[in-house]
């Protein structure tokens, strides 16, 4: 083998000496297995001249663009040409071609689908050919039957069933008709294709048994050559089956009867090709299809996609809907693997339910997330009505295992048209998706550019974040948690500041990108460990003994190893858990995770705090059930005072949870001078100062 | 393509007559090869007799494409000697890589006449040689050498005074002992001309163990109108007379000056299941 990273690797329209040499050794290769099982009428030096003619024609092919799967077709016919090659053939050609082609020089580097789909219009070209083959021996073999029939003039009574017998060993169906289609005698074979009798089959109309799209081919196509335009009449056809499926054929119609017309016959050859069309796409379905699910996987849907933008309607365009289940690894965790799995084939089942009456193509592309490609007309539903549609199939509960389970799906939605670049389209599609999914369960969302451009930046930021920590740009600063009764400081809480040369980026938005990546969970372990040290410090210094806030983000609270990060970092600091005020999201509060580690960290002796309380009735009832020391009120809640009418019920309602009040975000004066009318104990806000470095922290004992 | 038209056949089949010869309620020999080496000119009986050979012999198709193999090496071997006419008794349905096929790929002008009783074979030969005035089937039983020797087509087609390469493959096997093959094969023998070549391939069981005689039983009860005989070694010797055989002599059908992966079968007996040899006349 040659080392690929020495020389400079040659372009595929010019095979190198190299590349003739792998092409060679492939192709007597091929020769040796591809002999070994075809009787053919070649020596094996000819046949390997051959089999090296079609592997330069397969490599040409396969360098061109676009791709021409019915060039590759021909050659798959040409090499079933050399001889009988059989099922054996077309498994060696594939085994050698499927292993040998990619490791060409020449080929190291072309994208896999391309050899996946060479070797499947390989596959087809000699199915198609081999196909004919049988259908060809079988007619002459029919023939000869008949020919020697008359060769031989031998006077049998018995010839209605002699006949029959000679038709019925054949695996062609073969149906007489007259010349109006009335059929007159049919053989078992036909039967079996039809799923009919032949006495059922006797007397009745040819036409009637053709799929009503293609009969009016064949009737005219059989016209032709009762009139004499035409000897016989070949065609593929489907034909209708007694239980309504429908039975693809090769049917021949030849012309017999006498110079006087009337007892001229159609002679119809049937050859089932139902399972020669199967076989065929299910090699195609392998390829492109989902193992699990059979949907078409992640590549079918990018190809798909491409060529449905190509003819996508101008005014319609297409509509690309990329879905994620919501829960699904709560499944797969809690009831297992298999049952993902099945949920997943539901699913997929539901998904097509839905889209029955569209123009479009469910595909598997990972794990839980489907992709959905609608080409749109007219008669298209909106995209509320079709992610209404959608979540309400997969809301009613998939029995899986005996449990139902029911997973709304997040949605994805981009639009998009002929001059839309497929892999961009697929990349804003799973954009919306991700925001879709920050939201709550069974959101969907569309496609916006301007979000894109700045969610975007956000993007850029938060993986920026972990080198900006590492070279000390991003600091702790300390918020002063000022008590209301006599204004004085009452706490700090420990918030993080970014200092970027053009906009410094503060608390709230920092910890938004940390979320977004999980850096929140390092980052907020050195957060908490550092503030712990400066307010120990502070103590040791001027004896302050307030207590060390610190806000906790969802995923933080529900993290598994909180309470052993919260113990390592009190411990490097040395301050005791009872100064220490942790709190969590309202929001989160329902998570049984977040509640067990509230219930471990006040254990400790830590106190804990509801975040950003909205007093909503749910945020009251988590409130309740947590029994936490403080209640911290949102910052967009600070002017409850405007609210006349419910102002003085919520307050007199924080007032009864009997926890500690807190008041975020407060500007003003007179903001602060109503919570305390209200009954709030603690403050924070830019009203009572900046976030501040250590140094400029007013602290005292 | 196909030239024959169906009409005049099937006035035939309507007007209620049908020969007793074509029965195809049992399987023919001619076809189940043709299905063994992978062709579609066979019924339903004839792949279910191949299905049964397969059971008792799973590579039996290997052995039917070696002997097939064979005959292109035979026959490009007498066109090297300078043979260009042929005479193929016992050709069956002239499935892929026929003698035809064979020597006219290597010299246009070389003629070839078939044989075979089977009348479904012989229909189709004459309808697959239609175009070919260079080749011919005639419908005659080996057992009788003259009817074969001095039929019109033969005498068109062979000139006796040249030499001839005559093919009896896998044939012998199917002709018992007491039609004497060696009498008939004299017979032939003598009807040729110096410089003569004669092929012969034959089945035999003298590297087998039951299963032959297994596949021999099957044959019997599948009341073909063939029943197979396998012979010995020298049994088989004595079937070329005093023609010279070339070398390797008679030995199993692969071993016969191999060419390439397709001449032999992966299963060692199947190598060995058929006899294969060609002689010279002197």
């Amino acid at each position: 083998m040659s080392q690929p990273a020495q020389a400079p690797r040659p372009g595929p329209q010019s095979p190198s000496p190299d590349s003739a040499r792998a092409r060679d050794l492939l192709a007597r290769k091929w020769t040796y297995l591809l002999g070994a099982v075809t009787a053919t009428a070649l020596t094996k030096d000819d046949l390997e001249r051959e089999l090296r003619a079609r592997l330069d024609e397969l490599c040409a092919v396969l360098a061109a663009d676009p791709f021409d799967a019915a060039a590759v077709e021909r050659i798959g016919e040409a090499v079933v040409a050399t001889g009988y090659a059989g099922e054996d053939g077309l498994r060696r050609t594939v085994e050698v071609l499927g292993r040998g082609l990619p490791a060409l020089p020449e080929f190291r580097q072309a994208p896999a689908h391309r050899m996946a789909l060479a070797i499947g219009a390989l596959a087809t070209g000699f199915l198609t050919a081999n196909r004919r083959a049988v259908f060809e021996q079988q007619e002459r073999l029919q023939l000869s039957l008949l020919k020697s029939v008359r060769d031989a003039k031998w006077n049998l009574k018995e010839s209605e069933a002699r006949f029959d017998e000679v038709v019925t060993s054949s695996t062609n169906g073969v149906l007489i008709a007259d010349l109006d289609g009335r059929l007159v005698r049919a053989n078992g074979a036909i039967g079996e294709i039809l799923g009919r009798t032949t006495a059922e089959l006797t007397g009745a109309n040819l036409f009637d048994l053709v799929h009503p799209d293609t009969v009016g081919m064949l009737r005219e196509a059989m016209l032709a050559a009762a009139e004499g335009a035409r000897d016989r009449v070949r065609q593929s056809q489907r034909l209708l089956r007694a239980d309504g499926d429908v039975a693809r054929i090769s049917l021949t119609a030849s012309l017999v009867g006498g110079e006087d017309g009337a007892s001229r016959h159609f002679v119809v050859v049937v050859e089932d090709g139902t399972e020669l069309v199967l076989l065929q796409s299910e090699l195609n379905r392998q390829a492109l299809h989902d193992v699990l699910t059979g949907l078409p996987n992640r590549q079918f849907f990018s190809t798909h996609l491409e060529s449905a933008l190509r003819r996508a309607d101008p005014a319609h365009g297409v509509t690309l809907l990329h879905l994620d289940l919501d829960a699904f690894a709560m499944v797969c965790d809690s009831r297992g693997r298999r049952a993902g799995e099945r949920l997943l084939t539901h699913v997929a089942q539901r998904l097509k339910s839905v889209l029955a009456r569209e123009r479009a193509m469910v595909a598997r592309l990972d794990g839980d997330e489907f992709g959905i490609l609608i080409e749109n007309t007219a008669a298209t539903p909106d995209i509320a009505t079709l992610a209404a549609a959608i979540n309400r199939e997969l809301a009613e509960p998939l029995y899986v295992d005996g449990h139902g389970l029911a997973l709304p799906a997040s949605i994805g939605v981009v639009r998009g048209g002929r001059d839309d670049d497929p892999a961009e389209l697929l990349r804003a599609a799973d954009q919306a998706l991700r925001r879709a999914g920050t939201g709550r369960r069974g959101q969907w969302e569309v496609f916006d550019p301007h979000r894109d451009i700045a969610d975007r930046a956000t993007r850029e930021l938060a993986v920026g974040m972990p080198g900006a920590w590492e070279r000390g740009e991003i600091t702790v600063r300390y918020r002063p948690v000022v008590g209301l009764g006599d204004g004085g400081v009452a706490g700090v809480e420990a918030v993080l500041h970014w200092e970027r040369p053009d906009a410094p980026i503060a608390h709230e938005q920092c910890v938004e990108l940390a979320e977004q990546t999980g850096l929140i969970l390092p980052l907020g372990e050195w957060l908490l460990a550092t503030a712990g040290r400066q307010v120990h410090w502070w103590r040791q210094r001027n004896g302050f003994a307030s207590p060390l806030t610190v806000a906790l983000t969802a995923h933080q609270a529900r993290d598994a190893d909180l309470v052993p990060r919260v113990v390592r970092a009190l411990q490097s600091a040395g301050l005791p858990a009872s100064r220490l005020v942790v709190g969590i999201p309202t929001r989160a509060a329902t998570v049984p995770e977040v509640a067990d580690n509230l219930g471990v960290l006040a254990e400790l002796g830590a106190r804990t705090a509801l975040d950003d309380f909205a007093l909503g009735p749910d945020d009251f009832a988590a409130g309740r059930a947590l029994g936490v020391h403080v209640i911290r009120v949102a910052g967009r809640w600070v002017d409850l005072r405007a609210d006349a009418g419910h102002a003085d019920a919520l307050t007199a309602a924080l007032r009864d949870t009997g926890a500690v009040v807190a008041v975020s975000g407060v500007t003003t004066a007179d903001q602060a001078a109503w919570w305390r009318r209200a009954g709030a104990d603690l403050a924070t806000g830019a009203y009572f100062g900046p976030d501040a470095p250590a140094p400029d922290v007013p602290v005292r004992s | 393509m196909m030239t024959f038209s169906i009409e005049g056949v099937f006035a035939v089949v309507q007007s209620e007559w049908i020969p007793r010869s074509v029965d195809i309620s049992v399987p023919s020999m001619a076809r189940t090869y043709d299905y063994l080496l992978g062709g579609a000119h066979n019924f339903a009986v004839d792949r279910e007799l191949a299905a049964q050979v397969e059971r008792i012999m799973p590579d039996a198709r290997s052995a039917a494409r070696v002997n097939r193999a064979f005959l292109g090496r035979a026959v490009r071997h007498m066109i090297g000697q300078g043979v260009t006419q042929f005479l193929d008794i016992g050709s069956g349905i002239p499935t892929v890589a026929n003698v035809h096929e064979v020597a006219q790929a290597v010299d246009p002008e070389c003629r070839v006449v078939y044989v075979d009783k089977d009348p479904i074979a012989v229909a189709h030969s004459e309808l697959m040689l239609a175009a070919d005035d260079r080749a011919a089937v005639v419908h005659a039983d080996m057992r009788e050498p003259r009817a074969i020797l001095d039929h019109p087509e033969t005498r068109r087609l062979l000139d006796f005074d040249q030499p001839i390469g005559l093919l009896v493959l896998m044939m012998l096997h199917w002709v018992p002992d007491e039609a004497d093959p060696w009498a008939l094969m004299a017979t032939y023998r003598d009807a040729l001309a110096p410089g003569s070549h004669l092929a012969i391939t034959h089945v035999t069981a003298d590297h087998q163990d039951e299963s032959l005689t297994d596949v021999t039983d099957l044959i019997k009860d599948s009341r073909s109108a063939d029943q197979l005989t396998e012979r010995p070694h020298d049994r088989v010797l004595a079937l070329f007379g005093d023609f010279e055989l070339i070398e390797p002599g008679l030995v199993g059908c692969a071993a016969w000056r191999p060419g390439g992966p397709g001449d032999i079968s992966d299963t060692p007996e199947m190598n060995m299941v058929i006899y294969g040899g060609v002689a010279r006349k002197p």
